[in-house]
């Protein structure tokens, strides 16, 4: 099979972002299982909307022999007349703004040639569940295969445990280091990506409830959400702040009280799914560094933690980098795309919340059922 | 005074004196700590810590089933935390000898299992540059106290067992001799693995290589028991080791360009590691090339060893490039080397809390509640001899040594010990 001809959509390609990070990995490989694998695909073209300074884009290209494009449009077209790329890699920052633009003229692109080629996009697919279904409806339209997301859901964890496949989960709680505008999306989607797993898979969002402040630690005297899931959460936890920080000691961040003390600007968002199942994601930055999470499920807890590997390497971005790479191979996506929808939704009920008063915001447009992969997609090689 | 067989109760009759019918514990085990220095982000203050403040496991918190009823520090200096621990838990005794860390002033053994954490600490160092902790010392000092007193009881000892061989042995010895549950050793055996993949038992292994990171005489001892605890569930368990050589300097490198160890399996565990220098700035994570290494390693060592049944197993220390601890092996059967990772989340860089302890901790507790060992002293018998003989090695010029002494044979667990709940 000839090798495919990849076109690299990004904002800017900067030194140590762990989105582009990603790319990079399709130009000098990466490990999977014991080795360190050349992928099947080639970055044959690129287009960089921004020029920021330390910008890597040129020297790349130079580097590893891909060219540069004044546009969408010529990259997709790698300088001829019509669409001649193998797969799109949309990678860019979570805050530029530069998704949106560079989603709609690869569509236009596609549009253009009557149809579409696999395509990833890193992280959430928009700001507003609007802008996520509009990549959705298109791919539906042209018929390529869409895979986006974030990397945590493919991420090593510890440890190595997943929701039984159709098994009855009662209720899960996400906990993230930081909020909304950085990790809380990365955890949302992880915790997704385990619910999912349930008796009759996913049937969607009902309602979604921020709450803050103190608000936040009275709903977990109300059992609104499970002090006893956050408790097994956090103890996946390898970094707890306060005390350990200071001497070193272990701590049992819940039963001590010290996560609301140290959480001081806590955000908790409460998930109903349509069939009543809760998902809880706290946003307890100042408590933790890293992502963990537990759920009830029939005869026990399951706890893990979302491995996160510390730059420079960056590891937790290889499982998904495999996903990527099988999609430009097969054509086919590992993981639903309306995982990435719901999040993106959930996100944006979350923060109208937030501003009207932490008000209940149904989501009937969230009603969107599907089905997990079969096999567990977290990196075990 | 030598004991009979008769003579010596383990742990009080631990296993059916403890557990009632209803499986809760009648009594709980008092524990004993004896340390060199207590400080934050020492061993101490990770083992012992957990048995005071407990730790997540589980899917939950878990508070020990022992009471830590007393702490010895030997050098408590500037830096100490074990003074605001006693603060906090007033019921642990603050001891000024080993004998009342382990008798708590009643004059015979009053404690039912010994913790013996002597790392970290101002101890001289040698002509081979091995710091001289006391682990000897403290270990007989026990020892003759569980003789006063006619009674063994379970006891864990941080790391290897001496900087000295035959100091080493005879630990050894006496602890056989004596019946005492027997624990040491690194928190590596016992951490999560990444994957997390155990080595099936009875594989035949051709050539067994670890890559890790870290000084003499003390890192390269977690590479030693990383890679002693996955080759002795090969076919055959472990027969013991014939001879130890260590490569430094122009040895080093030229073993590494004639292939004396097989760079596959180098190749394979830097695959596993997740801290790789990158070979060029702007670059995240890439592998290196040969000349990278060259120039990312910082004093790079090895030590390359035969064991009796003619498997050699490699030791690569490279400091610079990376900061893990990764294991790889060549099975008979399969093309591709095995290779794993062991998961060393060492604080202040990467984590706050070393949770490698945790499972460490748990196996330890386990000891103390069955007075069975979950892990063979042999295995750190063995490595104790082996960094001995490793760094005797590099002070004769990376001179063969012969070691008819490490004729150490023993079997692997039966069940896996590392973390994967």
């Amino acid at each position: 099979m000839p090798e495919k001809r990849i076109a690299l959509l990004t904002s800017a390609w900067t030194s140590g972002s762990r989105v582009l990070g990603l790319a990079d990995r399709f130009l000098v490989g990466y490990p999977w299982a014991g080795t360190w694998h050349r992928p099947d695909v080639r970055i044959v073209a690129a287009y960089a909307r921004d020029k920021p300074d330390k910008e890597l884009a040129a020297e790349r290209a130079k580097e590893f022999g891909f060219t540069l494009f004044p546009s969408v449009a010529e990259a997709l077209h790698i300088g001829g007349a019509k669409l001649a790329v193998d797969g799109v890699l949309l990678l860019t920052l979570d805050a530029d703004g530069a998704r949106e633009e560079l989603v709609k003229a690869c569509v236009a692109v596609f549009d253009q040639a009557g149809r579409g080629v696999p395509v990833f996009v890193g992280g959430p697919l928009g700001q507003t569940f609007e802008q996520a279904a509009f990549v959705v409806k298109a791919a539906r339209r042209l018929k390529f295969p869409l895979l986006c997301g974030s990397p945590l859901p493919l991420a090593v964890r510890l440890p190595a445990v997943d929701v039984p496949l159709a098994a009855a989960v009662e209720e899960a709680l996400v906990v993230s280091p930081g909020g909304w505008d950085g990790q809380g999306y990365h955890a949302l989607e992880a915790a997704l990506c385990m619910v999912e797993r349930r008796r009759g898979g996913e049937t969607g969002i009902k309602s979604v409830q921020s709450l803050g402040g103190d608000g936040v630690w009275r709903a977990g005297e109300d059992a609104r959400w499970s002090k006893l899931l956050l408790r097994a959460a956090l103890s996946r936890s390898d970094s707890p702040q306060g005390t350990t920080i200071a001497d070193g000691r272990t701590q049992d961040l819940v039963s001590n009280g010290e996560v609301a003390k140290l959480a001081a600007n806590a955000r908790a968002c409460l998930v109903e799914h349509t069939d009543g199942t809760r998902t809880s994601v706290m946003l307890l930055e100042g408590a933790i560094k890293d992502f963990t999470f537990a759920a009830r499920v029939k005869g026990g807890v399951i706890a893990t933690q979302f491995f996160v590997a510390p730059p420079p390497n960056s590891t937790e971005t290889v499982g998904l980098c495999r996903k990527v790479e099988d999609l430009f191979v097969s054509g086919k996506a590992a993981y639903p795309v309306e995982r990435t929808l719901l999040a993106t939704g959930i996100i944006e009920a979350a923060r109208k919340s937030w501003v009207s008063g932490f008000a209940r915001v149904e989501t009937p447009h969230l009603a969107i059922r599907y089905q997990p992969p079969r096999d567990s997609q977290f990196c075990r090689e | 005074m030598q004991l009979g067989r008769r003579d010596v109760v383990v742990g009080a009759g631990v296993a059916p004196l403890l557990w009632s019918r209803g499986g809760r514990a009648a009594k709980r085990p008092k524990i004993a700590a004896v340390c060199t220095a207590y400080f934050k982000y020492s061993h101490a203050q990770h083992i012992v810590g957990r048995f005071l403040d407990g730790y997540g496991w589980n899917g939950g918190y878990h508070h020990p089933e022992v009471d830590l009823v007393s702490l010895y520090v030997e050098q408590v200096g500037a830096d100490d935390v074990s003074r605001e621990r006693l603060a906090r838990f007033p019921a642990v005794r603050s001891c000024q000898t080993i004998n009342e860390a382990l008798n708590l002033g009643s004059g015979k053994l009053a404690v039912d299992g010994v913790l013996l954490i002597g790392e970290h600490g101002k101890y001289p160092r040698n002509d081979r540059d091995q710091t001289m902790y006391p682990r000897y010392e403290h270990f007989m000092e026990t020892v003759k106290v569980f003789k006063q007193s006619r009674r063994v009881v379970p006891v864990f000892l941080d790391k290897h067992l001496s900087w000295s061989w035959d100091k080493a042995k005879q630990m050894y010895d006496v602890s056989r001799s004596m019946r005492i549950p027997f624990q040491a050793g690194s928190s590596l055996p016992a951490t999560s693995r990444i994957p997390s993949v155990e080595m099936l038992p009875g594989a035949k292994l051709r050539e067994a290589l670890c890559v890790g990171y870290g000084g003499v005489d003390s890192y390269d001892f977690h590479a030693l028991e990383t890679n002693q605890c996955m080759v002795e569930r090969r076919k055959g368990g472990e027969p013991g080791v014939n001879w130890v050589e260590a490569y430094r300097g122009d040895k080093f490198w030229k073993a590494w360009e004639d292939g004396v160890w097989p760079s596959q399996l180098v190749y394979a565990c830097l695959a596993r590691s997740h801290t790789v220098t990158p070979a060029r700035p702007g670059m995240g994570h890439m592998m290196p090339s040969p000349a990278d290494v060259r120039r990312l390693c910082k004093d790079p060592y090895a030590y390359r060893y035969q064991h009796a049944d003619g498997l050699v197993s490699s030791v690569l220390m490279l400091t610079g490039l990376v900061q893990d601890f990764n294991f790889a092996a060549r099975i008979e059967g399969r093309k591709e080397p095995f290779s794993v990772q062991m998961y060393l989340p060492m604080p202040p860089a990467r984590a706050s809390l070393a949770s490698s302890f945790s499972p460490l901790a748990n196996n330890i507790e386990k000891m103390f509640l069955t007075g069975k060992p979950t892990d063979p002293i042999e295995r750190t018998l063995l490595t104790t001899g082996l960094l001995a003989a490793g760094v005797e090695s590099l002070h004769q010029g990376d001179k063969r040594i012969t070691t008819p002494h490490l004729a150490i044979k023993y079997a692997a667990p039966r069940e896996s010990t590392f973390w994967r709940t």
